[in-house]
């Protein structure tokens, strides 16, 4: 059976259930689950935040961050994932990302987790705006690798 | 008689700060053939010099994957311009 049809890929604009999350990926044949809770920081480079919020090009980014589970199913010896990032206004200590993989084994779900979560930085264009108490910045970000030419693209 | 000028119909799409410089999420054009990636997002600086300072720090997309500037657009085509990602 191919589990990649069991996996969650979502946006979402309110709080994210972690909790079902991790149930959801965890199964009988399976012997760990490895979970990532990104929250918001209170404070950004020493200045104390008051919230932030994400934007995202949506039906771009879900096609990412499937592509991510794809691309941990072939090179980890995973069983499920789930993958859920929020949108719009997040509070301190509020959950913005949560990734949850589930494997016979502990080191493929550490290993997967971690390449999920590094990738999604790098790729899924989501745009996170800091708010403080005197103004905004959108920040700073990761430039996502591009093709040099479309001659040499494939 | 001049000579007739294929256009194509796509769709233009701005993101984070990009968005908020310009006070543009989104819009149809209609442009020539041929015309590259490159190519449309300087048409987009005539109007917003602003964004010019941008072009070395971003990232383009065609239908919903990352793109070389050198990439013609095609007829339909979904094309947005997208700032450094900052998501998780």
């Amino acid at each position: 059976m191919d589990s990649r049809q069991e996996d969650k890929i979502a946006l979402v604009r309110e709080t994210i259930d972690d909790e079902a999350l991790t149930r959801h990926v965890r199964a009988g044949q399976d012997g760990a689950t490895v979970a990532f809770d990104g929250f918001v920081r209170n404070q950004s480079q020493g200045r104390a935040t008051s919230y932030l919020e994400y934007e995202a090009y949506e039906t771009m980014a879900i096609a990412k961050m499937k592509e991510i589970a794809e691309r941990i199913h072939e090179r980890f010896a995973i069983h499920r994932v789930a993958m859920v990032h929020r949108l719009g206004r997040l509070e301190i200590g509020e959950t913005s990302v949560f990734i949850a993989v589930s494997a016979p084994h502990r080191g493929a779900a550490f290993d997967a987790c971690r390449f999920a979560i590094d990738t999604l930085k790098k790729t899924v264009p989501i745009w996170k705006k800091e708010y403080f108490a005197d103004g905004a910045v959108w920040a700073d970000g990761e430039l996502p690798p591009t093709p040099p030419s479309a001659k040499t693209a494939s | 008689m001049g000579q007739v000028t294929a256009t194509v119909r796509i769709t233009v799409l701005f993101f984070g700060r990009l968005r908020e410089l310009i006070g543009l999420s989104e819009e149809v054009d209609e442009l020539p053939e041929g015309t590259t990636l490159s190519g449309l997002f300087e048409r987009y600086t005539k109007r917003y010099p602003k964004l010019t300072e941008f072009r070395g720090s971003m990232v383009v997309s065609r239908n919903q994957e990352f793109a070389a500037w050198d990439t013609h657009i095609a007829a339909g085509d979904e094309i947005a311009f997208l700032p450094p990602v900052s998501g998780g």
